[in-house]
């Protein structure tokens, strides 16, 4: 099933039974001479079944609907983009932009939100070059004012908040010797995070004792609340911030997004630093969130620019700044695994070999003074331990807009169940919810596993998988696209059915859910859920913000965010009937809900029986929406799990003569008709990956096979496919049975 | 910082990169409601107490407060109507002896006074790009006025309220572009009557709707336009006046309006020609102790450092300032400027008259504060695009203009956000404007005058920097030498002052020689309105 050798092997024979030979040809052009030819986004395409002009397969609703569109083909020509389009495009272009008009979802540029406004606007006025700086600037600008404002614990002694905790640390580790830091008063925020925080505290530590040594002066420090330390505490989240998690972005969004245009790379630069969710946890309640999360992100680009080594050493940092990593734990180890399998038994378990001894070395260099020939004695590497991992604590805190909480209004957990059970119960079903990625992630490197083919293929594409073999020990694979959405269900899942979970933790779910949402084009299907995940992330931590005293730059921030990104809730409602997506229905729905609580909290007060009134509703408003995602992340593994291996079983391998086929329908293609499918050369920019595009490399292998960029144009590695599909992929197929 | 407008946004009441540049504004001055406030606070929501609680006719007379009413009768009017709104939300806000109240509800209230009064200047700036010469350099320009640092530094963070004042300045001004010379002149004796530090503006508009409104071209007298304005005028003071004059209380309120019992220089100098010969004076009395030579050296004036004190500067060195000095220099330099307006009122020439006649009231005036600043800095931006002269001496005084506002918030985390959010906007703008309107330098001197403005303003880099660590040093050094005040506590802002007080004046030069020389033969795009 998996070795046609040559040309159609991703053939779905679904839409080839569906449609006669002849149209199927002339829509998928995989010309490889006219350059003329557009990848285009079907979404805004509205076909008339009944036009004569077109003969091209009639995508179905679903079809249309499907989150394909964002990531299999090109951004709509974006109204934001002002280029040009090469003259040799033209003719491709100019059906879809007289159709285009037609649709619903084509966005003037009053609707495209204010991010992309001013981007636009910038580039055109000579700013390009500074854009990133003058947005990295203005965020930190914003930050500053956030911080501003009041802090978790602000002026609540005996035990204050987050921030104490933070300060506390940074009082402890610059002034007890290493083996005391887990161990030291521990009803005080003793230290309870793994020893990278602990080790950033003590150079911020260091720092304050240079510049002021009152801010951290052991036991008398406590609580100190002077507006000079409250500044310096504050920027020290900021220079973090800046350090780790705005590079990781500004390199994810120019690897992962690098076949997109330069705007688009920074649009989607601007909305992951801008953020609400984290902002207002970072720069307000006060946390160093962004730190982990700039890590994990920082392991993405190393997985997607091929340094898997580097990935997993980096994501071990994440973990070893909080346990709270964990979460992605499941995704990022199957990818790396599946990575393995992908490439065979040599390289795989070569690969997988490295990775083992990177992640064991980073761990015990995070633990070293832990350790017998740096410490005392061997029983101490069980204090750090025991304090990140407490399991004595009870299966939720606060309102946490999870399963456990949510179906604890009906059922009385704690009543029902002994504690011991419910960890188990908690943890079987957080393995659940987690399950099917692993699973589709291990498939379809099974299926796409490039050593059990070279045996098979003939003797030219022999040396040629030698050669992409070579490459591919430096390179990522296909299953990367499967990444984001394997991390957003691994951390959803855990963030819904795992034990001990806080409000804040939505972040770690949500920060793959951004990843993707920031190079969305608006109107999909990821930028409906993203914006709608984001927005309610944030409403689920309101009883948080509202009792740090945030509630006025929670409402500031959310204004501006929905400004930014283009989303008007209010517009949502107000268009809900008739709806165009059931996401629309839904997002209208909670909005809805949202603000008539917001109206209702202050004019009524909560009856006494029921103090938790108004979070309790929060979490009931909230946790449908997780839950959604969560499905929804699920849906999308099985869906690009397919796209990138097809249901190929059904293929028939009889590619050679279609091939010739579809070569001599080029010119066909060429005609005035919407062309599904890129041709490589001419318009590379435009193809929209979901994985990271490599410039050269790409570029290369589109070279040798249009095949190749056709593949480009959903994943990040052509090299690794363009042996089993030279002559031409019709990747709208794969589409096309993948939705169903 | 504003997109160019599109055609489908024609219709809507506000485009939506307006939209986008009210909601950021107003999202960051939301952000900024808990940070620090000056004693202007206090004064303001004293004044919403007096005028509240009080009779018109106690208004200017109580001293329950050290806060006294000390602005024009307008001024009290707004406050008194903003008092009607405060006392429904908090009725201690005007309660008369709640000195020093601080609570949430009065934050929340008079912060948010600024911002919608600050509407009205977004107003007229919006109604600037509407009709102007080059509209998508107008929007920048307008853009940069609404959000300027000087508004976020004074108004949302010290606490006052100048984006309204200014935006009626600015009506009026639009007024005057648009042809409508009356109402140009209605609404700056309205603006005088809100705050009387316009007046410094008001010799550039009398000479203006003078010559260009009262008198036709060839110098008669056009009477009917002539008694319009005067009555109009007149109107607009008896308005504001009358209730005062009726019970006798004139003298009371100019005695509360023109104290001229403040010293040379405030508290921290304000960047202008005095805070450099304050320095020169400061430098001469150093040299003279050290060398010893037998200057004459006023014994009073050793004494007199700028402690932070209002009181008088007393020169030890050089020849001591009298009011009655700066007075004729300030009349003497705009006399110049008035001169060359009256030979040519049009538009552009009134503005670079009144951006100059504020400039030289501002140098050269007694007891001038560094917040006046923004009284340059406000018109001058409206000809930033005019051509590259103009475009550079904008930089430079803006920078500098900016720059010397920094000491006002003296509070660690609101410093560093006026540092980032004035280069942010400093950055939005100039890259923009400095593409339009670049020219090639025409001769070598051209280039030399280039590179030494260039050194300047990147001093100011290095002037940040040594503001920024003075205080951390300091503490080092008093740690290990033990505490000892040796008087340099001040030098920062002694600093600051002098280095900006050399960009404004050089501002002025170039300004003022623009407009002197080159006016007839070099003309930019505002030339086009007359």
């Amino acid at each position: 099933m998996v070795d046609v050798p040559d040309s159609i092997s991703h053939f779905p024979s679904k839409s080839s039974r569906k449609f006669p030979s002849q149209s199927f040809t002339r829509s998928s052009s995989t010309s490889t001479s006219a350059g003329n030819s557009l990848v285009i986004n079907t979404s805004n395409i509205h076909l008339q079944s009944s036009s004569s002009q077109i003969i091209a397969p009639i995508p179905r609703r679903p079809f249309l609907e499907s989150d394909a569109s964002s990531w299999l083909h090109t951004p709509p020509l974006s109204p934001v983009s002002s280029r040009g389009i090469s003259p040799t495009s033209t003719r491709a272009l100019s059906p879809y932009t007289s159709l285009a008009g037609n649709g619903h979802e084509r966005l003037s540029i009053s609707d495209s939100g204010m991010g992309r406004r001013w981007i636009r606007w910038s580039h055109k006025r000579g700013m390009r070059t500074s854009l990133v700086v003058l947005i990295f600037l203005a965020s930190v600008f914003l930050k500053l004012c956030l911080g501003v404002g009041s802090y978790s614990g602000q002026n609540t002694p005996p035990m204050y908040g987050d921030y104490e905790a933070q300060r506390h640390w940074m009082e402890i580790t610059f002034h007890l010797p290493i083996h005391e830091w887990y161990s030291y008063d521990l009803h005080y925020w003793g230290l309870d995070y793994p020893p990278l925080t602990a080790y950033v505290s003590w150079l911020c530590g260091a720092v304050a004792n240079i510049i002021n040594p009152t801010w951290i002066a052991l036991h008398s420090s406590r609580g100190i609340e002077t507006v000079s330390s409250k500044l310096f505490m504050r920027l020290t989240v900021i220079i973090f911030d800046a350090l780790i998690y705005v590079p990781a972005v500004l390199v994810f969004s120019q690897t992962w997004y690098g076949a997109r245009s330069r705007r688009t790379q920074d649009l989607a630069f601007l909305m992951l630093i801008l953020q609400p969710a984290l902002f207002l946890i970072d720069f307000g309640h006060f946390q160093y969130n962004s730190v982990m999360l700039g890590l994990t992100i920082m392991a993405i680009n190393f997985f997607a620019t091929g340094h898997d080594l580097l990935g997993a050493a980096s994501f071990v940092l994440s973990l070893g700044f909080k346990q709270m990593a964990l979460y992605y734990a499941p995704a990022v180890g199957t990818y790396l695994l599946a990575k393995c399998v992908f490439l065979g038994p040599t390289d795989g378990s070569r690969l997988f070999v490295r990775l083992g001894c990177t992640t064991v070395a980073t761990f015990i260099l995070l633990f070293l003074p832990w350790i017998p020939p740096f410490s005392t004695s061997p029983a101490l590497i069980l204090d750090p331990i025991s304090r990140i991992f407490p399991f004595a604590r009870g299966l939720f805190e606060d309102k946490v807009a999870n399963f456990w909480c949510a179906s604890n209004v009906v059922i009385k957990w704690k009543t029902w169940i002994a504690q011991e059970m419910l960890v188990k119960v908690a943890a079987v079903l957080t393995l659940l919810g987690f399950l099917p990625s692993v699973i589709v992630m291990g498939k379809t490197a099974w299926e796409l596993k490039v050593w059990n083919g070279s045996a098979e293929t003939g003797s030219n594409s022999n040396e040629h998988t030698q050669n992409s073999n070579q490459e591919e020990s430096s390179s990522h694979t296909p299953i990367l696209s499967l990444l984001p959405y394997a991390l957003i269900n691994s951390s959803m899942s855990f963030f819904l059915f795992s034990f001990q979970v806080h409000e804040k933790t939505i972040l770690l779910p949500l920060m793959p859910l951004m990843l993707l949402f920031a190079g969305a084009t608006p109107g999909s299907e990821v930028y409906s859920w993203g914006a709608l995940g984001s927005n309610v992330a944030v409403f689920s931590m309101w009883p948080l913000l509202q009792k740090d005293g945030l509630a006025l730059p929670y409402f500031a921030l959310l204004v501006l965010w929905n400004r930014v990104i283009g989303h008007n809730p209010i517009r949502l409602i107000s268009t809900a009937f008739p709806f165009n997506s059931l996401v629309h229905l839904f997002s209208a729905a909670v909005y809805t809900a949202i603000i008539f609580l917001h109206l209702l909290e202050p004019l009524i007060t909560p009856p006494a029986r029921y103090p938790d009134l108004f979070p309790v509703l929060n979490v009931l408003v909230s946790t449908p929406v997780f839950v959604c995602l969560w499905l929804w992340s699920i849906k999308c593994c099985i869906q690009v799990g397919w796209a990138r291996s097809g249901p190929s079983d059904l293929v028939k391998p009889d590619g050679e003569p279609r091939h010739a086929k579809l070569s001599t329908a080029a010119s066909d293609a060429s005609q005035r008709r919407p062309s599904f499918i890129a041709k490589p050369q001419g318009d590379r920019t435009r193809a929209i990956s979901l994985g990271p595009a490599q410039g050269k490399r790409l570029r290369r292998s589109s070279t040798h096979s249009a095949a190749g960029s056709a593949s480009s144009a959903i994943g990040p590695s052509p090299s690794s496919l363009s042996r089993r599909t030279t002559g031409g992929i019709l990747v709208e197929g794969h589409v096309e049975a993948s939705s169903q | 910082m504003k997109p160019e407008s599109d055609a489908s946004s024609s219709k809507a009441w506000l485009d939506p990169s307006a939209w986008d540049i009210l909601i950021l504004s107003t999202v960051f001055k939301v952000l900024l409601f808990p940070a620090y406030r000056s004693t202007d606070f206090e004064v303001h929501r004293n004044w919403l107490a007096i005028t509240h609680s009080l009779p018109i006719s106690q208004w200017y007379y109580d001293t329950t407060s050290e806060w006294t009413l000390d602005y024009p009768p307008f001024f009290a009017y707004f406050e008194k109507l903003l008092s009607i709104p405060a006392s429904f939300i908090d009725p201690r806000i005007v309660g008369l002896n709640n000195l020093n109240y601080d609570s949430w509800s009065v934050i929340l209230y008079q912060r948010t006074t600024v911002i919608i009064t600050e509407l009205v200047l977004g107003a007229a700036l919006l109604r600037f790009i509407r009709g102007a010469v080059d509209p998508p350099t107008q929007r920048i320009i307008s853009a940069s006025l609404f959000l300027h640092p000087g508004f976020l530094i004074i108004d949302h963070i010290h606490f006052q309220y100048n984006g309204f004042m200014f935006g009626i300045l600015l009506w009026s001004i639009l007024m005057a572009r648009d042809g409508n010379k009356l109402a140009s002149g209605i609404l700056f004796a309205v603006l005088l009557n809100f705050k009387h530090i316009y007046m410094y503006l008001a010799p550039a508009y009398f000479v203006y709707l003078l010559r260009s409104f009262c008198l036709s071209p060839s110098g008669r007298i056009e009477i009917k336009n002539f008694l319009a304005l005067a009555n109009a005028v007149i109107a607009v003071f008896i308005a504001s006046l009358a209730p005062f004059a009726l019970m006798g209380q004139i003298q009371q309120l100019f005695s509360r309006l023109f104290p001229f019992t403040r010293g040379l220089n405030h508290a921290y100098w304000a960047p202008n020609a005095w805070a450099l010969i304050t320095a020169v004076d400061r430098v001469l009395l150093k040299y003279a102790k050290s060398s010893g030579s037998n200057l004459h050296i006023n014994t009073a004036g050793v004494v007199s450092t700028s402690r932070g004190l209002v009181g008088d500067t007393v020169f030890a060195v050089l020849p001591n300032v009298k009011p009655l000095h700066t007075f004729t220099i300030t009349i003497a330099l705009q006399s110049i400027v008035l001169i060359k307006l009256w030979f040519h009122p049009t538009y552009k020439s009134f503005l670079t008259a009144l951006t100059l006649c504020g400039y030289a009231s501002y140098l050269f005036g007694w007891h001038v504060h560094e917040k006046a600043v923004l009284l340059i800095l406000i018109p001058l931006s409206l000809l930033a695009a005019e051509r590259h002269a103009y475009f550079r001496t904008f930089v430079i005084a803006t920078v500098a203009g900016v720059f010397s506002l920094f000491p006002l918030l003296f509070t660690p985390a609101e410093s560093v956000i006026e540092v980032i959010y004035s280069i942010v906007w400093f950055a939005s703008i100039y890259l923009p404007l400095s593409k339009r309107v670049y020219e090639f330098p025409k001769s070598l001197s051209y280039v030399i005058l280039d590179l030494f403005e260039k050194t300047y303003l990147g001093g100011f880099v290095l002037l940040q920097i040594f503001v920024a660590s003075f205080p951390v040093i300091a503490s080092w050094k008093s740690s290990t030498d033990g505490p000892s005040s040796n008087g340099l506590e001040f030098l920062p802002l002694m600093v600051t002052s002098v280095y900006c007080a050399i960009g404004l004046v050089w501002g002025f030069m170039r300004l003022i020689f623009i407009y002197l020389h080159e006016d007839t033969t070099y003309q930019g795009q505002l030339s086009t309105i007359q």
